[in-house]
Formats: structure tokens, C-alpha cells, sequence
């Protein structure tokens, strides 16, 4: 059995040193869970230690079998569940799908993420590296998941989940290590202890929440209707209404427009006004929204939607792949929208977004919207609706 | 830029380098075919800058107007029928034909969802073979001698070969600019343009920002057909758009869609096709070499543009 050796692993893209001087030893059958924020080098790393990626420095000592379980899926849409496997060269594996010559188009998100796995491990790896598995998986999948990690782990295999779910990662592994600026920054401790490890500020809480409603969070597993919700909800709405797209890229920004142009599609407010007030990092309002990060564009979404005061508000997935410092402006904003006496729908597969925003709470499941509930109901409840239970 | 100046370079020196072969000394080539007068070039500038614009205005909103041709053709028909009220009512009724005639497209994309660029090129053989019936049949001259209808009484005003199309064709290129890029019906325009899912988030319609697009963009087209008529040829007859349509695509793609360099470049192709008649007269080469060179153009543009948009 060999053990996975990272000595002093270091990795710069351009001026951004995503890996920092990094070093960590897995002994055979340890689950390692890697948590932290979105860029704190968690995937990076990884990559590094499955050979995927060049280290700039340090040196990487790793089993020859390695299964890499990516969060974006690698799979060919057009060939069925068998003959993605035989493209992998995957033999029998211990989990399985039923009917195996369904094209991989028609399958949920939850059973190509079971594909994923069934690829990575039915080449008996010696290293299997999960990143973010749960993100697209329901309660109960996730469970599934997990008791099949701990029969690999028996056998000796090292496995190395990257995750930014504290609990999840408190269930499964046997030693947690938390990443953040690219540098290894604890190891092990309680929920809490990870969790101001992850993150230099720590979010208020007790917030109050509006009694009627003002934000309803509407959650469930992606693929469930959301995207046809959203758009009801939109076409529907009295009044002035704005509308933060799942995608930002393909419905949220004009990529090939300055700022200030994709601001003027909706509003009137200077562009610099907006900006300073949007906190969005840029060099000019005449600078491409493409050439934006991420948390940026969505904050340059954030102030054309928001700007002119709409009566409804309809935000996807509006703090999917940011930073926490981004995720908490985009939550702020909307709270702040609510108090102005905005009717927020918030749609999204993240639980814990859901109860740090929803007044009320409903769950989506293949196209049918439960009962709204309040976040004490829905902590009992949600997590077994959102799989169908 | 450089991409327009690499374009234009890489198709001079092919045809010098082509002009060699046959025993050409290039320089002489090139001086004769940059050295058109000045009067021809305007004249054929102003239709190229026109059927430029149309081209600039549809593809800036996402639509493939391939149908500069049969939009100036419709234009041409219309300012014919309407002369007899005016040079005014002529030139107005070739801009609502040529938008009419673009529309039609537009409403087939809304019915049937049938692409323009299919739709577009199909109506342009629509449009020659409608012109070709009238100039043999209803509208062709007294004596029913040529294929061609008699002249107009009434024309643009000019001095001496240039007529006043001149100042029209500039002051749409400007008003065209002063649209796309300092309205709201232009930045919705572009933004349409550059991705229709955005703008549809973002609020507009995006179904009647292309039909208004498409409106604009033949309406162009339609103008540049009653110019032509009105200016140069004061009749109709069966090769009368001799491509100017088809050749707006190429100086729109030089002008990297934009309105204001669509001017340069028109005058560009303007004075190589003068020079290309020129060089038929004195060099007995085949004229052809303008569109060669149109066509080399916009392979080059389109080898070293962007990947963004494939």
C-alpha cells in the first residue's frame, strides 16, 4: 500500500498563487476531508497530486491508480450508462445503475454523478479524489455515497474529499484539513473551529425574519423544474421585476459589453455610482463585463436588477461558485431589497443559503412545490423532501 | 484594425502577385487599379457604403442579412413606381421597400422559425427575377426594344457626375452610428446582438428588437437601390444591383461592423472597383479582380478573427 506524500507543493496562475507551500502525508484507508472556500486551492492541490497538473515546486509522491471524480462530469450525453463505461475501460462495479443502456442525456444529475463514481472506481484505485460529489446530490444519495467511501477506505484506499459542507465532511472523514489562500490553514476540530478557519470573517446571525414573508427560498436538488419555475415566476410577477439568472455568464452579463453598457440596459444610475456602491472590482466602467471575475459579474448583475427598486425579485442560484465575501454582499443585497419591500424568490440548492435567507421555506422536487414552511418546519423537513421521501 | 490593414494588404499583394505570373509588372497593376478617378469612386461609394451599413446594422443585432440584393433591387422598384410623385416620395418609398422587403424574412423567422440567412439569400432571387419580369414586361420602355425601362424625368440633384446621394449616404452612416452606439434602441440593438439570452433577462423583447434590426438594415438596402437609380442609371434594368449587395457584406466585415469605419472601407472597395474597370480598359484584366479581392478580404477578416463567437 503506498501512502499519497505532498512536500512543499507550491502553484502560481498567473499572479494568483493558488497552492502555497503546501505539504500533507495520507496513510492508506485515511478519508481526508479538504474543506474550504471557493479558490482556496482545494482543486488545485488535487490536481497536482493526481498528476494532472505541473507543480511549480515540491514534490508529489502518489499511488500509480488513481480515480479523480471532477465536479463538472465528464461524460458523453449521446452514449448510453454502459457505454460511457466502456469508453473508461470500467469493469464490474461494486454500485450500480439500473438499465444500463439509457443514454446518459436522460439521466438525472444525481445518477451521473453515480456514473462519475462507478468510472472512477471500478478501476480499483489506490487514490480516489472526489470533488464536491454532494454538491448535485440529494440527503439520501449523499448517504449512499458515503457508506460506499467507508467500504473503500476498509480496503485501504486513500480517498480525499473536497467539500465546503462542514457537517458532511465531520460525517465521513477521518481527519478533516482546511485549506484557505492556497495555504493548509488547521486540521481537525469542531464545526464551529472549521468553519472561522475557512472563512477570516464570520457572518452575523439573527437576522430577523419578516412575518409576512418577504424572501421565499425555494430549494431542491438542480433539475427539478427550477429553471421553468423561475421563468413563471418572472413572466407572472406584477410590477416592476428583476431577474438574477442561474447562469450568469450565458443569461446574466453581456460578456462583449463595457460595464457601464450592461448597466444602462435597466438603469439610469451613473455607472460609477453604481460600482462604488456595488463594490465591484474594476479599473473603469468602460472595462468589459467579461473580463470581470465571477464574483464581480454577479455583483454588476446584482446592481442593474436592483437598482431601480423592482417590486419582485427572482434570484437563481445567485451565489453558486463565489467567494465568501461575494456570497455575503449578494445575501446582504437581497435582505436589504426585502426590507425595501421587494417580494424575493430565492432559488437554490444550497439548504443553508436557503435558511439564511427564506422568511419561508419550499421545496422542489421533480416539478412540485411543497407546502411553504417556516425554517423550523423545514429543518426537519427539507432535507427529506428534497429526496423525494 | 490591424486585422482590417493585414486583409486589405494580403489581397493587393495577391493580386500583384498574380498580375506577375501573367507578366505584370505589379506596381503598375496596383497604381491603376488604386488610381480610379475620383468622381467614379464616390459614385460607386455611396451604394457599397449604404449596402455596408445594411449589413453592419443586421449583423451588430445577431441576424445574418444576407439579403442586401434583393432589398436593393425592391428599393430600386419602389422609388420607380413612386418617381412620379417626387424625388422625395421615391427616395421614401425605396427605404420602406427595402425594410418591407427585409420583413418579409423577419416574419417568416417568427412564424416558422426559418433562419434568415436562408430566408434572406432566397428572397434576393426573388427580387431579381420580380425585376427581371418587370423590365420585360410592365415596365419595360416604349418600343419594347432592351429589356430595361424607359428613364426617369426626375433625378438627384449633382454636380457634374456626383449627385447628391453623396450627402444622403453620409448623413445615414452617421445617424446609423449616433443609433447603435448613443440610443437605448442601440444598446438593446447590440445587446441583442451579442447574446439574445442575456437580453432577454435583461428585459427586451428580443423577437421585436431583430424585426426592427431587420427593418433598419433593409431599409438601408432599399435606399441604396433608389439612390442608384435616382442618381446613376435613371432606369431599371436586368443586372441593376450588379452585386452591391452581396459586396456590402465584405466592406461591412473590413469596417469590423462599424459604422462609422464602414465609410473608409466602402470608399475602399469603391476605388478598387473603379480601378478594377480601369485595369480591364488598359490591362485587359478581367474585372473580376474586385470581387477576388472582396473575397479575399473576408476570408482574411474571418482567419483572424475572434474565436469568441464560433
Amino acid at each position: 500500500m503506498t501512502r499519497l506524500i505532498i512536500a512543499n507543493v507550491s502553484k502560481s496562475f498567473g499572479p494568483t498563487r493558488a497552492v502555497d507551500d503546501v505539504s500533507l502525508d495520507v496513510q492508506p484507508g485515511e478519508i481526508v476531508g479538504l474543506v474550504g472556500e471557493n479558490g482556496a486551492g482545494k482543486t488545485t492541490l488535487m490536481r497536482i497530486a493526481a498528476g494532472e497538473l505541473a507543480a511549480d515546486r515540491g514534490v508529489v509522491e502518489a499511488p500509480s491508480a488513481i480515480g479523480f471524480v471532477h465536479q463538472h462530469f465528464v461524460l458523453v450525453n449521446a452514449f448510453t450508462i454502459a457505454e460511457n463505461l466502456a469508453l473508461a475501460g470500467a469493469a464490474a462495479s461494486e454500485i450500480e445503475l439500473p438499465d444500463e443502456s439509457r443514454l446518459v442525456a436522460d439521466l438525472s444529475i444525481g445518477e451521473k454523478a453515480k456514473l462519475e463514481l462507478m468510472k472512477a472506481i471500478s478501476r480499483h484505485p489506490s487514490l480516489l479524489i472526489l470533488d464536491e460529489p454532494t454538491s448535485v446530490l440529494a440527503p439520501t444519495e449523499a448517504a449512499e455515497l458515503f457508506a460506499v467511501m467507508r467500504r473503500l477506505a476498509a480496503r485501504g484506499t486513500i480517498i480525499v474529499f473536497i467539500s465546503h459542507k462542514i457537517p458532511e465532511v465531520l460525517e465521513v472523514a477521518t481527519r478533516v484539513v482546511v485549506m484557505r489562500g492556497g495555504k493548509i490553514v488547521a486540521e481537525g476540530g469542531t464545526a464551529e473551529e472549521i468553519a472561522s478557519a475557512m472563512v477570516e470573517r464570520r457572518r452575523p446571525d439573527g437576522w430577523p425574519r419578516g412575518v409576512p414573508p418577504r424572501i421565499v427560498a425555494i430549494v431542491g436538488v438542480a433539475g427539478n423544474g427550477q429553471s421553468e419555475l423561475a421563468a413563471r415566476l418572472r413572466r407572472e410577477a406584477k410590477g416592476r421585476v428583476a431577474a438574477i439568472p442561474e447562469d450568469r455568464t450565458r443569461d446574466g452579463i453581456i460578456a462583449e459589453m463595457t460595464i457601464a453598457e450592461n448597466l444602462a440596459l435597466k438603469t439610469k444610475t451613473s455607472p460609477e455610482k453604481l460600482i462604488a456602491e456595488y463594490n465591484i472590482k474594476a479599473h473603469s466602467p468602460k472595462q468589459k463585463a467579461g473580463s470581470l471575475s465571477g464574483g464581480n459579474q454577479q455583483k454588476l448583475i446584482l446592481a442593474r436588477e436592483l437598482d431601480r427598486h423592482p417590486d419582485t425579485i427572482v434570484a437563481s442560484e445567485p451565489t453558486r461558485g463565489l467567494d465568501a465575501e461575494s456570497t455575503r454582499f449578494v445575501h446582504d443585497r437581497l435582505r436589504a431589497a426585502a426590507a425595501n419591500g421587494a417580494k424575493v424568490f430565492l432559488i437554490t440548492s444550497d439548504l443553508d443559503e436557503a435558511f439564511a435567507l427564506g422568511d419561508a421555506i419550499q421545496v422542489i422536487y421533480r416539478g412540485r412545490l411543497s407546502e411553504p414552511m417556516t425554517p423550523e418546519e423545514a429543518a426537519a423537513r427539507a432535507g427529506q423532501l428534497m429526496a423525494g421521501l | 484594425m490591424t486585422r482590417a490593414i493585414v486583409a486589405v494588404v494580403a489581397a493587393l499583394a495577391l493580386v500583384a502577385g498574380i498580375g506577375a505570373l501573367f507578366g505584370h509588372a505589379p506596381g503598375d497593376l496596383l497604381s491603376i487599379l488604386l488610381g480610379g478617378s475620383l468622381d467614379e469612386t464616390i459614385l460607386k461609394t455611396v451604394p457599397l457604403l449604404l449596402t455596408g451599413l445594411t449589413i453592419v446594422v443586421a449583423f451588430r443585432a445577431g441576424v445574418w442579412n444576407i439579403g442586401g440584393e434583393g432589398q436593393f433591387i425592391a428599393g430600386a422598384l419602389a422609388a420607380f413606381v413612386a418617381a412620379r410623385f417626387g424625388i422625395v416620395a421615391a427616395l421614401a418609398a425605396s427605404v420602406l421597400a427595402g425594410a418591407a422587403w427585409a420583413s418579409i424574412a423577419s416574419l417568416l423567422r417568427w412564424w416558422r422559425n426559418a433562419p434568415e440567412v436562408l430566408t434572406t439569400i432566397l428572397l434576393n432571387f426573388i427580387a431579381i427575377n420580380l425585376l427581371g419580369w418587370c423590365v420585360n414586361g410592365p415596365l419595360q420602355e416604349a418600343g419594347a426594344r432592351y429589356p430595361q425601362t424607359e428613364a426617369l424625368s426626375v433625378a438627384l440633384p449633382a454636380r457634374g457626375e456626383v449627385h447628391a446621394g453623396v450627402v444622403i449616404a453620409v448623413a445615414v452612416c452617421v445617424a446609423i452610428w449616433w443609433l447603435l452606439y448613443r440610443t437605448d434602441e442601440g444598446l438593446r440593438l447590440r445587446a441583442t446582438g451579442f447574446n439574445p439570452s442575456a437580453a432577454r433577462f435583461a428585459g427586451i423583447d428580443v423577437d421585436a428588437q431583430i424585426f426592427r434590426a431587420m427593418a433598419v438594415s433593409g431599409g438601408c438596402a432599399g435606399l441604396a437601390g433608389g439612390i442608384e437609380l435616382l442618381g446613376v442609371t435613371h432606369r431599371l434594368f436586368e443586372r441593376f444591383a450588379a452585386g452591391y449587395g452581396y459586396s456590402g457584406i465584405a466592406v461591412a466585415l473590413l469596417a469590423q461592423l462599424h459604422p462609422l469605419a464602414t465609410l473608409v472601407s466602402a470608399f475602399f472597395f469603391g476605388a478598387l472597383a473603379t480601378g478594377a474597370g480601369e485595369l480591364q480598359r488598359s490591362a485587359n484584366i478581367s474585372a473580376t479582380v474586385a470581387t477576388l479581392i472582396q473575397a479575399v478580404v473576408i476570408l482574411t477578416m474571418i482567419l483572424f478573427g475572434r474565436r469568441s463567437r464560433a
